[in-house]
């Protein structure tokens, strides 16, 4: 058995060494059962830890976002009132500082003015209310795939994931919400700025589609809320794709469900399903 | 950046409602010495380490801060979010709940907030090689810990003391 330290396996699960050393840690472990298990062993504590933290976070964006719905008065517990304040002083803190550091002019309303006035502020776009211009802004996310996507193929789950995969060139999440409500209904490639968009639909039982879409790109991993018009949105970025919850659910609604998605582990490498010929059928038979 | 304060205030005295009030202080002291803020430095960085430094002076105060630093487990537990399945990874949140603040700290800022040793240790106030030890002490621990094997139930043991062949 080689003798590798616990300092250079933990530098290489945590991405630390240089690609020499990469390579040589690799030539090891591919021939020593030993030391692939410890390494295995702390890949995996590396990956627990990373979702043990994940979790921690994804409640305090809940009760953040709790924060931002406007509440009765006379609801307000004493830690509500304490987070609402808190909200207020870290949004002070952060506008101050970037005005220290970039001189942003900037005044705070509201800043003197207790509790009661400082919501976290749900930002809202206005919407277009000339139709034409509204269809045609839809019909320029439409492109080839959109149409090339069959119709057929929507009932195999694997072979959508699978299109939208290959469409979008890298692997993304496409999440079971029937536990929230919502049935997987169809998806469509559509494109942004030249670039491929997907689109996976979702009904619930009543109101309009929840749509989830998905872009090749990087961005803040953080979920921020977002309205347009009376539609509703969440944002946030993970392993290379920047995903957009859209629906006309609640904000608490659509924050839970993207928390849900965000918490879900990434997908596995999608490989083409078997097609279905009588060999093939054979062979699983 | 809100709920990546409060987590490291939470994680830092693990409980939520004490970690609230943490964050809450530490916001007044950044709000009123603002101008210790140098241009450049990463703001998430800065708050960061005044959180860290708050919760220090004032441990630094108390009687007795050994004591004072402990956390309970089912505070800790809360901090969790378990919709999804409600599932609670208990063995992680056990082995963190029993760490010092600042091993529990250094995990965070390097696996939960993706901080370079550099960046953790300035939060932390210290050498990049502490943090890079912290590490490698803490994940080789909880991979031995994941790892390690079930004890033998006792009726197992005692049937290998006996085997069948030996029996009167």
């Amino acid at each position: 058995m080689t003798e590798l330290s616990d300092e250079l396996l933990v530098a290489y699960v945590d991405g630390q060494l240089a690609r020499k050393q990469t390579r040589a840690v690799e030539k090891v472990f591919d021939q020593d059962d030993i030391i692939a298990a410890r390494v295995e062993a702390l890949k995996q504590a590396h990956n627990r830890l990373e979702a043990a933290f994940e979790a921690i976070l994804a409640g305090e964006e809940m009760d953040v976002s709790a924060v931002s719905v406007p509440v009765q008065e006379s609801s307000l517990s004493e830690r509500s009132i304490l987070k609402v304040a808190l909200a207020g002083v870290g949004i002070a803190v952060a506008l101050g500082l970037a005005a220290v550091g970039y001189g942003w002019p900037l005044s705070f309303p509201g800043l003197n003015s207790g509790t009661q006035g400082v919501m976290l502020p749900v930002q809202t776009a206005p919407l277009s209310t000339d139709w034409q211009e509204e269809a045609a802004r839809a019909h320029a996310l439409l492109s080839r795939a959109s149409v090339e996507v069959g119709v057929e193929s929507q009932s195999n789950p694997d072979f959508v994931a699978f299109q939208l995969s290959q469409i979008l060139g890298t692997n993304l999440k496409i999440p079971n919400l029937e536990p929230q409500g919502f049935r997987f209904v169809r998806a469509q490639a559509l494109r942004s700025g030249g670039a491929p968009l997907t689109q996976i639909l979702y009904l619930g039982a009543t109101g309009a589609p929840l749509a989830l879409y998905a872009k090749k790109g990087e961005g803040s991993g953080t979920l921020t809320e977002k309205h347009y018009g009376e539609i509703g949105t969440v944002a946030w970025a993970e392993d290379g794709v920047a995903y957009l919850l859209a629906g006309e659910a609640e904000d608490s609604l659509l924050m839970r469900i993207a928390t849900k998605i965000k918490l879900e582990p990434a997908p596995p490498l999608r490989s083409a399903p078997k097609a279905q010929t009588p060999v093939n059928g054979a062979l699983d038979r | 950046m809100l709920p990546r304060l409060m987590r490291f205030a939470d994680v830092l005295v693990g409980e939520r409602g004490e970690g609230t009030g943490l964050l809450s202080r530490a916001l007044h002291c950044m709000l009123a010495e603002q101008y210790r803020y140098q241009v450049g430095t990463a703001l998430d960085v800065w708050a960061f380490g005044e959180i860290y430094r708050t919760w220090l002076h004032e441990l630094r105060g108390h009687p007795n801060p050994v004591a004072q630093a402990k956390i309970a487990d089912a505070g800790f537990e809360d901090l969790f979010y378990q919709e999804i399945d409600g599932y609670l990874d208990t063995p992680v949140v056990g082995f963190l709940s029993g760490l010092p603040a600042q091993q529990r700290l250094t995990l965070l800022l390097v696996y939960g907030e993706g901080f370079d040793h550099e960046d953790a240790g300035r939060v932390l106030d210290v050498g990049t090689d502490i943090i890079a030890a912290r590490l490698v002490r803490v994940s080789a621990a909880l991979a031995d810990r994941l790892s390690a094997r079930p004890p033998a139930p006792a009726a197992a043991i005692v049937e290998t003391l006996y085997p069948e062949g030996l029996r009167g």
